[in-house]
């Protein structure tokens, strides 16, 4: 319990501690003391989920019916174990990174707090405090984005507090519904909300329902309200960029997950008309995000395109509400997370050292940056889902559960519509990496110059690849542990 | 004089605290006209939650004027009003029939033009003239309202359920309908609602005191007080609810939730955007209030409590800005939070809670007045609460972008141009530090005053 509460406030007054105190005039001292905080976070965090046990932990209640509390169960332990790895890594990497930016400072005073609010997130316990932590998100995470200051990153910054606050208050439009009409507000398996009151407001609780899977999924950037994550992830910071589009989308997922396995409940959702368009809109995502992504020249927006369509193949997932299914989704969590972060590291490192931003200027990279383009290389293959990387082993279980739902049409559009993304997906990622080792004869051999990053920016990339693929290599343990929880909810 | 006067102010509000918490039932009648006619008070739940709000603030807001006012003419005469205005205003909270009620609802007004007028400039004069016309305007329909209650009501005095005689009525129901919404509208002037809302705006005019304390929490918060005690205590929810009269107001207010945010979003005046979002707000007090529940009430009395101080700490932050750079456009106040940290720091608290963030006091207020409209099961209701988040998305929009100025300024920006601006006196930052506090512990922790509010809407107080 107080390790449970200590590891969401320590960041927290830890970042706040940064952002208050006076600019600090040694580096190295603001390095450590960020390492340091960092690093007790994350202790602390496993130290929760080791030693919590079952039950809820009330933190004190707005009012009688609106307590704040928290608990630990498998879905927080899988978002956990992503958002603590990913801010531990891109952190490492910061470090290094952030030379060139100003206010190092008040980056990592936001950087800390979002990370603790993220991991609040994985905690939370009800829907009163899911939407607590997930509008404190937003509100934390927007001055990374705008970190730069120029107008565009203002702009895109304020983009994304907008439309995210746009899907936060669609979500809080349920709420007040779910609240009347549920038992609880407490996540609790099955759902929470009783026969009776969907057979007498069956119609008004699935337009509830309708609202709030479109109002998060805007943080996980479904269609239609996905527009701003290619134009604020870009702008930020690499690091920063790596988080958002690594971790903090998949709070959108998380939100969703609870959403409709632990509030709704999917014998209620299943076969409604609210699956149907959820399914819909995020195949639509997939394939939409994946065509965007493969026109788009610039580096970083390309990824961030890629990361619109790759949450959707989770949402894709949680859709069709089949055990297997999940099963893929929540493996696309961490795989996606692992990869995504590392793809945007990438992006930065080659930034920071050479400052090119756009994919047909990287010819010839990979014999600058060997070892960062050989990572490259193995989480693209990851992205795209070879065997026997991590994509592969969660892709398969999506299409596996698609095709033994049964679900009219979907069952054989879902897998059908992965496999063609899969492919834009090798086309967009791919060129860089040929580009990169086959620069062509008419290259000009005599411009290269060894440019391999530093320790600082190598060292996280490399954890991230290694992980991606244990993933595919070993990934008995994980889906074990997954089936089981899942087994319990759909 | 200062000194005095804080002294009297204090004096005041503690002892109408201790009246507040050892009140009696009966009623105190000051003067007896005609037949049923008096003029006398009683203190009942609602009055306790309006006498006590405006007790409250009053002293602060006073410290607040003294430092502001150092810097304008006359301020014996500000003053002289100021504290009037104070009695007037608690005069409304303890009224025990609606001729009473009326008669301060009057005096307000007269009281509070001079304070508009104040700086004498051409636009305060006109100003002064516009809100005069409007408010009398307003008290002049409101009056009809009050003359029909007299003739076809049992009593004149306040109960909670209303006062109608069904059998005096008849079948001129419809007449009493058309009547209410009369009178509903005429309160409404002073609440700033739709079609009679410019003079708010204009009478931003005023110095930041009057604006913050009388057009955001005293005078607009009459008008909503009047509608409550019109609404519960006169023609009474049995009566009106689920007619065509309770659609009408509801429709109008939920469209001034709309009207007043987007007007909020395009202004580029810092007072006059709040002033907007003001209307907006007040709004949101008068649908808690056509939903005409126990739990409508609720929500309208925890909105009006709640955006009080959430909307007075807003206007001291703006009015502690002009006070020491003389800027009141939003555009002027790029990179200004690392020059006045507290007051910035202070405004951005109180803008978080009037979007309505949790474990801030915007948020239990618009639940409350959220799941009161749930509870009603009125199709138009549930449109309120579409009505209600648009408007928090339109609330951050106009709040957050003058944040994301104030502390993010674009890369080009000369932090030089702001030499020498610095967070003011002690005078200003005690009454915001304390307003932020409050913001924060009850949005913490509003068990115990919801139930109050809980107790005072079933008739228990």
């Amino acid at each position: 319990m107080q390790y449970m509460i200590l590891s969401v406030f320590f960041p927290v007054v830890s970042g706040l501690y940064l952002l208050v105190k006076k600019e600090m005039g040694n580096r190295k001292n603001l390095l450590i003391s960020t390492g340091s905080f960092l690093v007790i976070t994350a202790v602390l965090a496993i130290l929760a989920l080791c030693l919590t046990g079952e039950g809820l932990f009330t933190l004190f209640c707005v009012t009688e019916r609106l307590p704040i509390l928290f608990k630990v169960d498998e879905v927080s332990v899988v978002f956990l174990a992503m958002t603590i790895i990913v801010f531990l890594c891109a952190g490492l990497f910061s470090f290094e990174y952030m030379k060139h930016e100003e206010k190092e400072k008040r980056y990592y005073g936001f950087y800390l707090i979002v990370f603790g609010i993220l991991i609040a997130l994985c905690y939370a316990g009800n829907l009163i405090t899911f939407y607590l932590f997930f509008e404190l998100l937003t509100l934390s995470s927007f001055p990374l984005v705008l970190h730069e200051r120029s107008r565009e990153a203002v702009m895109a910054g304020l983009k994304y507090l907008f439309y995210s606050l746009c899907g936060a208050y669609m979500a809080l439009f349920g709420l007040y519904f779910v609240e009347r009409y549920g038992n609880t507000l407490t996540f609790s398996v099955g759902g929470v909300i009783s026969d009776q009151a969907f057979s007498n407001h069956g119609e008004i609780l699935l337009l509830v329902a309708f609202f709030m899977i479109l109002g998060f999924s805007v943080k996980a950037g479904m269609f239609p309200m996905h527009a701003w994550l290619p134009t604020a992830h870009p702008v930020a910071p690499a690091p920063a960029s790596a988080v958002l589009s690594a971790v903090i989308v998949k709070a959108g997922v998380l939100a969703l997950v609870r959403v409709v396995y632990f509030i709704f409940g999917t014998s209620f959702l299943k076969g409604s008309w609210v699956q149907t368009v959820w399914l819909t809109l995020s195949l639509l995502t997939v394939f939409m995000g994946s065509m965007l992504a493969y026109r788009e020249p610039v580096l970083k927006k390309r990824l961030a395109y890629s990361t619109v369509s790759q949450v959707s193949y989770i949402l894709f997932g949680l859709a069709v509400m089949d055990g297997d299914a999940v099963t893929g989704s929540l493996l696309h969590v961490l795989c996606h997370g692992f990869i995504k972060a590392a793809l945007f590291l990438c992006a930065g490192a080659i930034i920071f050292k050479t400052g090119k931003t756009k994919v047909p200027e990287l010819r010839g990279i990979g014999k600058e940056m060997p070892v960062l383009m050989v990572c490259y290389t193995f989480i693209s293959l990851g992205l795209i889902g070879i065997p026997p990387t991590g994509g592969f082993i969660s892709k398969w279980y999506l299409a596996q559960g698609s095709l033994k739902s049964g679900i009219p049409v979907f069952d054989w559009l879902g897998p059908a519509i992965l496999l063609v993304s899969a492919l834009l997906t090798a086309g967009y990622l791919l060129p860089v990496t040929i580009q990169g080792f086959f620069p062509g004869e008419n290259y000009d051999y005599k411009v290269l110059q060894k440019k391999e990053p530093s320790p600082f920016m190598i060292v996280p990339i490399l954890i991230l690849t290694i992980l991606s693929v244990m993933i595919g290599l070993f990934p008995e343990g994980i889906i074990r542990y997954l089936s089981q929880m899942i087994g319990k909810i759909v | 004089m200062e000194i005095f006067l804080e002294g009297m102010v204090i004096l005041n509000s503690l002892l109408v605290w201790y009246l507040l918490l050892h009140h009696t039932e009966s009623i105190f009648t000051l003067a007896n006209f005609t037949g049923n006619l008096s003029i006398s008070f009683k203190i009942d739940g609602m009055g306790m939650i309006f006498g006590g709000l405006v007790s409250a603030l009053w002293p602060l807001a006073t410290l607040y004027a003294f430092e502001y006012m150092a810097k304008e003419e006359h301020e014996k005469v500000f003053f002289l009003f100021y504290t009037m205005t104070y009695g007037i205003t608690l005069g409304i909270s303890m009224a025990a029939n609606l001729l009473t009620m009326y008669f301060f609802y009057e005096l307000l007004t007269l009281v509070t033009v001079p304070l508009v007028m104040h700086t004498l400039t051409r636009e305060a004069i006109l100003a002064s003239r516009k809100y005069l016309y409007y408010s009398l305007g307003g008290a002049a329909f409101a009056f009809i309202g009050l003359i029909f209650v007299i003739i076809y009501g049992s009593t004149t005095n306040f109960v909670l359920g209303g006062v109608l005689d069904l059998e005096k009525i008849g079948d001129r129901v419809n007449v009493l309908l058309l009547i209410y919404v009369i009178a509903f509208m005429g309160f409404g002037v002073k609440a700033a609602v739709c079609p009679f809302n410019s003079w708010l705006p204009d009478a931003g005019v005023a110095p930041t005191p009057v604006t913050a304390l009388l057009h955001a929490v005293a005078v607009v918060k009459s008008g909503a007080f009047a509608i409550i005690r019109l609404t519960y205590y006169s023609f009474g929810t049995e009566f009106l609810k689920g007619t065509w009269a309770q659609n009408v107001v509801m429709a109008v207010v939920l469209f001034t939730i709309v009207y007043g945010c987007s007007r909020a979003v395009k202004e580029t005046h810092l007072k006059r955007r709040l002033a907007y979002s003001t209307i907006s707000n007040l709004s949101y007090i008068l649908f808690g209030v056509t939903i005409m529940t126990p739990a409508g009430l609720v929500g309208a009395c925890s909105h009006l409590v709640f955006h009080a101080v959430m909307k007075i700490t807003s206007f001291f932050c703006a009015g502690a800005v002009m006070y020491r750079t003389d800027r009141s456009y939003v555009h002027e106040l790029d990179g200004m939070g690392y020059k006045m940290p507290c007051v910035f720091g202070i405004f951005t608290l109180s803008s978080l809670a009037l979007m309505g963030v949790p474990g801030l006091t915007g948020f239990v207020s618009k639940w409350n007045l959220a799941s009161a409209a749930v509870e009603s099961g009125n199709i138009l209701a549930y449109l309120g609460i579409a009505c209600l988040l648009i408007s928090a998305l339109l609330t951050a929009i106009y709040m957050l972008t003058i944040v994301v100025r104030a502390f993010f300024p674009n890369k080009e920006f000369d932090m030089g141009s702001l030499d020498g601006i610095r967070d003011p006196g002690w005078k200003m930052l005690v009454p915001l530090f304390i307003f932020s506090i409050v913001i924060v512990i009850f949005g913490l922790h509003s068990a115990n005053i919801v139930k109050f509010f809980d107790s005072v809407a079933m008739g228990i107080r």
